[in-house]
């Protein structure tokens, strides 16, 4: 029983990891319908902003999560900077699969570009403790504090993310965009700077998972958001992708698929359950958890 | 009149294929032994060969279909590990003696083949459930699957170590039935060329078929495609096996480059050449749609890869250019963001070579050349 | 029409140049001892080909400094492999048709398996500085190595254990990494030869995996007391050690030279004495107080400002090697290099330790045992026993 708690805490660590990444994943899908392939080295970006950071932050007297804003400053630019540069020409002129080829480029030329910079090199670098260590103790297995705090932060986020998708103008201008551009343009809405927004929106959430992921597995090297962004990318596709809550749910899911094939199955063949369970679900259910099966309209 | 033509087409090509057959044969017997021959121009032109196969078995996904498969070099592993186990079985068992057995050249033969075949029959499993859907699911279920196949060939015991009942599960096969070394690469040099010419012949067959024409319509518009009774989900998985098989061929010729297999070298994540993303960079370079584009951007690809890395004239460029090439991966990325945000259809956009319709195809771009000439100077007299 | 025609003359260009390399030999730099050096300087192992360019270089410097080989300067022609089989062979074929006949290289096993049938073939030598898998070097080859093969080092760590007294151990290894899995495989054989029981076997399906709760959680269910975890450092610093003790494993962890620099990739802040208890059989002790060693971490320090690396000590060792096996030879034709290094009664006095080679290759040296001590906000390493033979 405890081996089965402790793999469930396992599960929902590195699920609500898969959460909070998945979530800036479906905000770009949802409205460009675009695999952002950078998405998972924007993390990068924004651990190694936090490397640098912290000790700064540290030696101002301010706690060591507090270079998570500088993060999100700079994870945003880099985002908004690669929607300027690379996705928005490319969405002009270009189809579908132009920007699609577009986006993997960009992950490698960013990836590529990190192990280029001497402060960065090829070394991977190790983060100080960011959250004080300790938990809740459960019989002999310990659900600690920084796993309850990213699970309460990608609620939170998604709440917030989904109102403001609701509720305010440019969550509904969003939504309009991701409907239809032209009927958008028609009301008044600016597409590119509404998509812009998205970008650093999404990108500066990228920054805040960097963060949670630091404090749980404080390793950051230049190619760490290549498997990192595959399976949030499959948990958004699991849960629906471009439906906020579905994120959610989908990274969860993906966590404790890993962690309890790790357990109970087979301890080096988590990954190739990870991507059946996708390849079942979409057979029996092509939109993905939460996805309603729209047809395509003539 | 037709069919004079496509007759006369045959024999040209057959014609010409066989002179530079013969030629490549009499420069090989006079210069094989030689240094820089044997060391660097034959097994350049091998790993051409497996690159121009890929990169072409892509295109017809990719260029012709309108999907994208990020797992292709998934099929090429599986095609590489097939070959070089099945003629190690082969090799093990005593069947032949030598590479210059009669016998050889026939377990080369069924080798390739069932490489191609096993590669066609995963593609079956991924692409059933795959293609049915729209969007980009193609993508990243090749994507999965490709991390899939790595995962499990590192798990199978008998493609480890030393292969077979003498292996262990492992991520490096050491011992390949293939494999050739610099000289056995020399003597079967022929074999490459005809194995890569008669892929990307069976490529270009298919692309002109009812097959091909199909997978083009369904790539401008599916719903259109399948309102004129095409049906669809056959089409496009019929053309995905196609195209695995001639990945698991590609692969097969990898296994015969190379001494030993790592699991590594088809990851998604490896840094090399051989990533599933560089045989995208090679597509979209040469031109989505145009097999001709393919093959010769795999050359260049393959060409500057390799100049980067051992050319003499990157350490005579200036301190701060030979910088950059100490990062060999950032100049592919930037040469990809270029190509697609300056030139999207690539080299050569769909244009097809024909030995045929090389003279009318040269005339007519010369004769455009000059009409944009003209009418540029036409432009500033009135102006 | 202007894009088109800038990318016929640059395909063009590409021609030009890959004739030019073809043809030329135009390394004709007449009084050099040429030393080719192909490790993975770019892509995901970067970090060993870092170290052993360093350390290579530094010993070139050295040697050119006191007057070179035989007289005459030493240069090394550097190359990059990726990690990667094919390009390994490309690398190989380029150093080769420029008239290279010594050749250091590569740092992994399945890199260097792949240019060993080359190397016999083109009668080039092979000296690789960090190839562990067995199967590398064999009689009357051109290949040798200056590290230890897979099977001494597992094997060491199997007899620690046995003489520590533990009946029953477990074992956590990367399935998809030939370093992790080979030490596996030659542990799991040593533990069946000295009787000790397996009695959990644990693996993580690549190097990309962050968490090991799992896997120590099953060591802990199966009640072993130690763990044979094959790692690199940027594994066992930041992950594997931490977690392990998380997830209440208390006993002891033995690693191998994959856990050499651990103490610079540990989390600063955390809670350190998880670092108590766990072990390492290493190439040479970076501590050890001998002239030897301590002038090559000065001088390696004053170069390049860090501590080196196993990678970069290995390095460093093969251009010595080197340096004595042409001096023996009396020229640098890789024959005669080849039988002078095949010449068992030749003694290396190197940084990673005093040692001749065995019939096929392989250094017959000690392994020296480590262990990582902690006051809770530091580590430190500590030489704990030099084993030279196995039981």
């Amino acid at each position: 029983m405890n081996t089965f708690f402790q793999t469930l805490i396992v599960g929902l660590r590195l699920g609500s990891i898969y959460a909070l990444v998945a979530l800036g994943y479906t905000m770009v899908y949802g409205i460009i319908r675009l695999i952002n392939f950078a998405h998972g080295d924007f993390i990068m970006v924004g651990g190694y902003t936090m490397i640098f950071v912290i000790p700064v932050v540290l030696r101002l007297g301010l706690p060591a999560w507090a270079a998570v804003l500088a993060a999100i400053v700079v994870c945003a630019l880099v985002g908004m900077g690669t929607e300027l540069v690379a996705y928005r020409p490319v969405r002009k002129k270009g189809t579908n699969m132009t920007a699609l080829i577009t986006a993997i480029a960009m992950s490698l030329f960013l990836e590529n570009l990190a192990q280029a910079i001497p402060a960065i090199g090829p070394n991977p670098k190790v983060a100080s403790q960011i959250f004080k260590a300790g938990g809740i103790h459960i019989g002999t297995v310990t659900m600690e504090y920084t796993t309850i705090i990213t699970l309460v932060i990608s609620a939170v986020v998604m709440i917030v993310l989904f109102t403001f998708t609701q509720k305010t103008r440019l969550g509904r201008a969003m939504r309009c965009v991701s409907e239809d551009k032209a009927a958008a343009t028609l009301m008044g809405i600016n597409v590119n700077s509404t998509i812009l927004l998205t970008f650093g929106i999404g990108s500066g959430l990228a920054a805040v998972a960097a963060l949670m992921y630091m404090a749980q597995y404080p390793k950051v090297y230049t190619t760490m958001g290549a498997l990192l962004g595959l399976k949030a990318f499959v948990s958004a596709v699991l849960g629906g992708i471009g439906i906020i809550p579905g994120a959610v749910l989908g990274g969860i899911v993906i966590g404790l698929v890993e962690s309890f094939t790790t357990a109970y199955i087979s301890s080096s063949m988590a990954d190739t359950f990870v991507f059946l369970i996708l390849i079942i679900v979409l057979i029996l259910k092509p939109a993905g958890i939460m996805g309603k099966n729209i047809g395509e309209k003539v | 009149m037709k069919k004079n033509k496509t007759a006369r087409g045959y024999f040209l090509n057959t014609a010409v294929i066989v002179l530079l057959f013969t030629a490549f044969q009499i420069l090989t017997a006079a210069k094989g032994s030689q240094g820089a021959f044997k060391l660097v121009l034959v097994p350049s032109i091998w790993q051409c060969c497996y690159l121009m196969v890929l990169a072409a078995s892509l295109n017809l996904v990719l260029g012709f279909m309108g999907q994208l498969s990020l797992g292709h070099c998934g099929f090429m592993a599986i095609g590489a590990y097939t070959a070089a186990l099945l003629s190690l079985a082969c090799e093990r068992a005593e069947w032949f003696d030598g590479k210059n057995d009669p016998r050889f050249l026939a377990v080369l033969i069924i080798s390739v083949l069932a490489a191609g075949l096993l590669a066609a029959l995963f593609s079956l499993l991924v692409g059933i459930p795959a293609l049915r859907l729209k969007g980009d699911y193609l993508a990243i279920i090749t994507l999965g699957f490709g991390m899939i196949i790595i995962n499990i060939i590192n798990n199978l015991p008998f493609c480890g170590q030393d292969g077979l009942a003498l292996g262990s599960a492992g991520a490096s096969l050491y011992k390949n039935g293939l494999g050739f070394g610099s000289k056995a690469k020399v003597q079967f040099l022929w074999f490459a060329l005809a194995v890569t010419i008669l892929s990307l012949t069976l490529l270009f067959m298919f692309v002109r078929s009812k097959y091909g024409r199909a997978i083009k319509a369904i790539r401008d518009d599916e719903i259109a495609a399948s309102a004129s009774g095409i049906n669809t989900s056959k089409y496009k998985v019929l053309t995905f096996a196609y195209s695995a098989f001639f990945a698991g061929i590609a692969g097969a010729l990898y296994a015969c480059t190379n001494a030993t297999l790592s699991t590594s070298s088809f990851a998604f994540t490896n840094g090399g050449i051989l990533n599933s993303t560089f045989v995208v960079v090679m597509v979209v370079l040469g031109g989505m749609g145009s097999l001709t584009g393919s093959a010769v951007a795999a050359v260049i690809m393959f060409l500057v890869n390799y100049e980067i890395k051992n050319g003499q004239w990157v350490s005579l460029l200036p301190a701060s250019l030979s910088g950059i090439f100490e990062y060999p991966m950032l100049v592919y990325a930037l040469v990809l963001i270029i190509v697609i945000l300056f030139r999207p259809k690539g080299i050569f956009g769909t244009y097809e070579f024909s030995l045929q319709n090389l003279i009318p195809d040269i005339r007519n771009a010369i004769k455009r050349h000059r009409a944009a000439k003209a009418e540029k100077e036409e432009a500033k007299a009135n102006a | 029409m202007k894009t088109s025609r800038f990318f016929s003359i640059l395909l063009v260009l590409c021609m030009v140049f890959c004739i030019a390399a073809a043809g030329g030999s135009a390394f004709a730099a007449d009084d050099q001892i040429i030393i080719g050096l192909i490790s993975p300087n770019t892509g995901a192992l970067a970090a060993y080909g870092t170290g052993i360019v360093t350390g290579a270089d530094l010993a070139v410097e050295e040697i050119n400094a006191a007057g070179g080989i035989l007289g005459r300067q030493v240069q090394l022609i550097k190359t990059d492999d990726q990690s990667d089989p094919t390009e390994c062979l490309n690398a190989f074929n380029s150093l080769v048709a420029k008239g290279v006949g010594l050749i250091i290289g590569s740092a992994t096993s399945g890199c260097t398996s792949a240019i060993t049938d080359a190397a016999n073939e083109e009668e080039v030598c092979i000296l690789s500085p960090t190839a562990t898998a067995d199967s590398i070097t064999t009689e009357d080859d051109f290949i040798f190595r200056a590290c230890y093969a897979d099977s001494f080092q597992g094997a060491i760590a199997a007899a620690y254990a046995k003489q520590a007294g533990f009946d029953k151990v477990g074992v956590v290894y990367c399935a998809a990494d030939v370093y992790s899995k080979g030490l596996f495989d030659s542990f799991s054989k040593a533990c069946a030869e000295y009787g000790i029981e397996l009695a959990a076997e644990q693996s993580s399906a690549s190097l990309d995996v962050q968490d090991y709760t799992n896997q120590f959680t099953a060591m802990v269910n199966a009640g072993v007391e130690f763990v044979y975890a094959p790692y690199y450092y940027d594994v066992i610093g930041p992950y594997v050690v931490p977690q392990a003790r998380a997830a209440g494993y208390s006993g002891i962890i033995m690693g191998a030279d994959g856990y050499d620099t651990t103490p610079d990739y540990v989390v600063a802040g955390a809670d350190l004495t998880a670092f108590n208890d766990v072990y390492w059989t290493n190439h040479y002790d970076p501590s050890d107080t001998s002239e030897k060693v301590s002038s090559f971490v000065q001088a390696y320090e004053a170069k390049y400002g860090s501590i080196p690396s196993a990678f970069g000590a290995t390095g460093y060792d093969c251009v010595y090697m080197y340096k004595q096996a042409i001096e023996a030879a009396g020229s640098e034709d890789s024959v005669a290099v080849r039988d002078a290094l095949a010449d068992r009664s030749a003694v290396y006095e190197c940084v990673t330790g005093t040692f001749s080679l065995d019939e096929s290759g392989t250094p017959l040296k000690g392994a020296a045992i480590i262990s990582f001590q902690s006051d809770g906000s530091t580590v430190t390493s500590k030489l704990v026993d030099v084993v030279t033979q196995l039981p």
